[in-house]
């Protein structure tokens, strides 16, 4: 730990903390004119601290604190938060008093919900029952101070190259309580988290780099710096790439971002009632290699694990693709009855969107190839870091479209040889990785866009034809 | 907007609207700013802001899943932002009791000493800047927060049934929304503001699946409808119900056009799909931070440089765009920012040539620029960075129709469905939900999976002409940035414009 000013910083500890949140809902549930009502609460308390150039320009201390209320009345539900422990009472009579005025009204009742299934993840030093980690000492002493001075160094070692480097080393406590009235069950955990994430250029050679895991110890910070530095330094003098169909390897960031779509591609239990994605019309099909399996597993032991979602219900490894074939989706209460099913514990509710099953903790499993074995076994393609505002075209053909970002290579030979410049790519996720012939064994995570507590973590991929850059229109030509 | 010697008095429907909550008292919360300010004069800072900020949003929404989605949220906090020896810190609080205000105010300051360590630092110097004070509040005719709750679930209902009606319509959802907002800020230059805010808004999103496709249609906009800085007139003035009847059949009509061609072709690109272009490739492109490389590892750059005002063209001589956050009625109006700038009316393009960036007070000084006032954060939670305000392509003259006859054969696109940018924010691949071709001046078929393509100063200084203020329309967007990451909401609008030479259909 380094020479932090303790005098006026907030130990790293839970904004609300197990104790006080259990006796608040508990106090505030129980006398409310409801015929069923449960509670959450999430809190967050981090450090982030965000540099460019040669200055530290965002110094950030964030404490925040969600507590969401469901009240149902006569079967009709409602939803009221507050943001902190004092708004709680108004947040129970605002959801009840909505709730009563459904139902006085006559409103179809909301939809029925599968039974939460039994509490059975306790949390043993730190550790769920399934033994994922959940709290990193490590992570507790990872300070401010310490973030500083990584960043000091990356900015002035890019700085003597001739570079910028830009960033943000941070630090999170994430914690959930639940309470449920009617069953009685109350549950709570705490995790830490930490965060890594750096850009370096030098001339038009640039590298980046991203991880977050709950121990800070396993960003391997320091060295990810150097290796950023380095790679940024080997990336100047990018020649133009035509654009073609390439053999590729992706890293292991560019590997994750196919990760952030399988929402979208029908992977959920709302899709699935529905009769829409991959899932509903392409059942046990092997839609990928058979060398990708994709979970959603908050139970693993990579990303962000925790152990229940904001219904209480405790998480299960879920399998998106098993090895290569169509498996399961993620549902909530809500949908694991439409389907006649149990919950997986993907209940999600984010900003100006409905609360729907999302996948959250989002994983591609690792193999044993080192990610020069990868690049070794292309004869002439490309190496690519990572991807750019990646976003969905057709959800039915999972495209994307994006830009590739960043340290991109030319391989030849089984070795890396020239930096070539960025590309768009307009691809299917699913047919990109049909064609997977090799996994890494090095993972990186990465946040999921609007997801609290969301992560994607994936090894390095080699994909057999990968098709870069926009379809070639000649100026001019009359559609 | 008003400024502290010309307060005017509120119509008696807005005193009521922004009688709520524990913020509406602006003695009071000046009374707990003075405190947070108190907290962090010491030696060594030479200036603090604090905000202090209260929000309480309804929103229904309805799906054919499940069925109503109804949220009250409530959240009330502080943040405080501390510049110690040129360094930065920051930090912020939910308010349990009065004790919270003080800790936030103590942690910027440790987080200010603690950045303070990096060795050669580039010290931040801040020009100082006259006190303002005042108070705004959103010009509202109907309370959205007194509309009953039995009249917003019954044309949310009204709504979903109407979009739904087609058999193919599988996915749809509703949605209404009403936020109210009391912002507090203060600094230690003695500016002390009060805006208090009301936004209304409305969605309707279907998806139709047939014939091996499935298509999207949504109204007022893509992602999230529309929500304006109003009362709920402006729900009434949507007409929510008639227009998802009509995306419904869209959607199912969609499924079975003809596929938009490749190649190049003349476009005429409606409001809705030119304010996400404004957005990705003029706002962000503009936003002065990540001009100067404090966005690199997130949000990205900029291919404009800092020494491209006057000199760098962008766009064609019928490309004027505007910041303008005075102009009332969008999620990017304001009258201070979250530095306490007062809103103002800035040209950023003016016949092409870039004029003005997107600024902060922090970047802005390192130009040596005044800020234009676009510091914005969501919330009390968050710092403030560069987003958007009202940014604006400024409309020509004449009708859409009139501007149909101009482009002769081409394509009238509108309402995006997809969207990409480099870093850089120069090349841009964007789908659009509807494409119809327009043959001798005259809508024709509709078709689907419209895409376009090309790099941002292409795309400007293809512009040829932009329909008249009568066809302008504004929409009210959310943007993430920053890290963490928060939500910034702003504006965009445009009239429909016809830009030459496109290269379509680039995403197959």
């Amino acid at each position: 730990m380094s020479d932090t000013d303790s005098t006026t910083t907030t130990a790293f500890r839970p904004v609300v903390g197990g104790e006080r949140a259990a006796e608040a809902l508990e106090a505030a549930l129980r006398d409310a004119p409801a015929d069923r009502i449960e509670a959450f609460l999430t809190g967050r308390r981090g450090d982030f601290t965000r540099f460019a150039g040669r200055r530290v320009h965002q110094s950030q201390a964030i404490d925040e604190v969600q507590i969401m209320v469901r009240a149902e009345v006569d079967g009709r539900a409602s939803l009221a938060a507050a943001s902190s422990i004092a708004g709680l009472g108004r947040a129970v009579a605002n959801a009840s008093a909505a709730a009563r005025e459904q139902a006085e009204r006559g409103l179809p009742a909301a939809a029925p919900r599968a039974d939460p299934g039994p509490v059975d993840e306790p949390e043993v030093s730190g550790r769920t029952a399934s033994g994922a980690l959940l709290w990193g000492e490590d992570t507790a002493a990872w300070d401010v101070g310490e973030h500083v001075a990584l960043a000091d160094r990356a900015m002035s070692e890019a700085d003597r190259a001739g570079g910028v480097a830009a960033g943000m080393f941070g630090r999170a406590v994430t914690e959930v309580a639940f309470h449920d009235r009617e069953r009685g069950t109350s549950r709570y955990a705490a995790a830490t988290e930490a965060q890594g994430s750096l850009t370096v250029r030098i001339e038009d050679g640039s590298s980046h780099w991203k991880d977050l895991s709950r121990s800070s110890d396993r960003l391997l910070a320091a060295e990810s710096v150097e290796r950023t530095l380095a790679e940024a330094s080997a990336a100047r003098g990018r020649a133009p790439l035509a654009p073609g169909e390439y053999d590729v390897v992706l890293g292991a960031l560019a590997a994750g971002e196919f990760l952030d779509f399988f929402g979208a591609f029908g992977f959920t239990g709302g899709a699935l009632a529905s009769g829409f994605g991959t899932a509903a019309t392409r059942p046990g099909e092997q839609a990928a290699s058979s060398l990708v399996s994709v979970h959603d597993d908050a139970t693993a032991d990579l990303g962000l694990p925790f152990p229940f979602d904001f219904q209480g219900t405790t998480k299960r490894d879920v399998p998106f693709l098993d090895q290569g074939r169509v498996a399961e989706v993620v549902t909530d209460r809500e949908t694991a009855f439409a389907l006649g099913t149990a919950s997986s514990g993907n209940f999600h509710i984010a900003r100006e969107e409905a609360p729907h099953a999302i996948p959250m903790n989002v994983i591609l499993r690792a193999a044993d190839t080192t990610e020069l074995d990868l690049i070794a076994g292309v004869e002439r393609g490309v190496y690519l870091q990572r991807f750019w505002y990646t976003r969905t075209v057709d959800p039915v053909r999972s495209t994307i479209t994006g830009v590739t970002r960043d340290a991109c290579f030319l391989i030849e030979n089984g070795r890396i040889t020239r930096p070539v410049e960025s590309q768009r790519f307009t691809v299917s996720v699913l047919e990109s990785l049909a064609r997977v012939d090799g996994v890494g064994s090095v993972s990186l995570s990465q946040p999921l866009m609007n997801v609290f507590n969301g992560a994607a973590t994936a090894p390095p991929l080699r994909i057999r034809g990968f098709a870069l850059g926009t379809a070639p229109v000649p100026k001019g030509t009359t559609a | 907007m008003t400024s502290a010697d010309t307060v005017a008095p509120l119509a008696a429907v807005d005193a009521a609207a922004h009688a709520w909550g524990e913020l509406a008292d602006d003695q009071a919360a000046a009374t707990m700013l003075t405190t947070v300010l108190a907290a962090v004069d010491v030696p060594g800072v030479s200036y603090a802001d604090a905000r202090l900020i209260e929000a309480e949003e309804v929103r229904l929404y309805s799906t054919l899943e499940s069925g109503l989605d109804e949220r009250i949220e409530h959240n009330l906090g502080v943040g405080v932002r501390v510049l110690f020896n040129g360094s930065w810190g920051f930090a912020s609080v939910p308010i349990d009791d009065d004790d919270d205000l003080t800790l936030a105010a103590h942690r910027a300051l440790a987080n200010a000493r603690n950045a303070d360590r990096v060795s050669d630092a580039h010290r931040t110097e801040l020009p100082p800047m006259p006190p303002v004070s005042g108070r705004y509040a959103t010009d509202v005719v109907l309370d959205p927060f007194a509309v009953s709750a039995s009249t917003r679930q019954a044309l949310l209902g009204d709504i979903l049934s109407a979009a739904s009606a087609p058999v193919e319509v599988v996915m749809a959802q509703a949605g209404l929304n009403a936020k109210r907002q009391h912002r507090h800020f203060a600094n230690t230059e003695g500016s002390m503001q009060h805006q208090h805010l009301i936004e209304s808004g409305a969605m309707a999103l279907v998806n139709a699946v047939g014939n091996g496709t499935m298509q999207r249609r949504s109204f007022p906009n893509s992602f999230h409808g529309n929500t304006a800085q109003a009362g709920w007139e402006y729900v009434e003035g949507l007409r929510m119900v008639e227009e998802a009847d009509r995306i419904g059949r869209e959607a199912v009509e969609l499924l079975t056009a003809p596929l938009a061609p490749q190649g190049t072709a003349d476009v005429i690109i409606g409001p809705a799909q030119m304010a996400l272009q404004i957005h990705e490739s003029t706002g962000h492109a503009l936003e002065l931070d990540r001009i100067l490389g404090d966005e690199a590892n997130y949000a990205g750059t900029s291919f404009i440089g800092p020494d491209a005002v006057g000199s760098l063209r962008y766009g064609s001589e019928a490309v004027n765009i505007t910041s303008d956050p005075t102009v009332p009625g969008t999620r990017g109006s304001f009258a201070f920012d979250d530095e306490g700038v007062p809103a103002s009316r800035q040209p950023l393009i003016s016949e092409g040539i870039i004029r003005n960036f997107l600024s902060t007070r922090d970047s802005a000084a390192r130009i040596g620029v005044p800020s234009i006032g676009a510091a914005r954060s969501d919330g009390w939670g968050y710092t403030p960075v560069c987003f958007a305000t009202n940014v604006f392509l400024e409309p020509g003259s004449g009708s859409t129709e009139e501007l149909q006859e101009r482009l002769g054969d081409g394509y009238y696109i509108d309402d995006n469905r997809s969207w990409s940018i480099d870093e850089r924010r120069h090349n841009f691949q964007f789908g659009t939900e509807v494409a119809y071709e327009v043959k001798h001046g005259r809508r024709g078929r509709l078709l689907r999976g419209f895409s376009y393509g090309g790099t941002t100063p292409e795309f400007w200084q293809s512009v040829e002409a932009v329909a008249g203020p009568e066809e302008f329309k504004a929409f009210g967007m959310p943007c993430g940035k920053g890290e963490p990451k928060q939500w910034g909401f702003l504006g965009h609008g445009a009239s429909p414009t016809l830009v030459r030479n496109l290269r379509i259909g680039v995403d197959r």
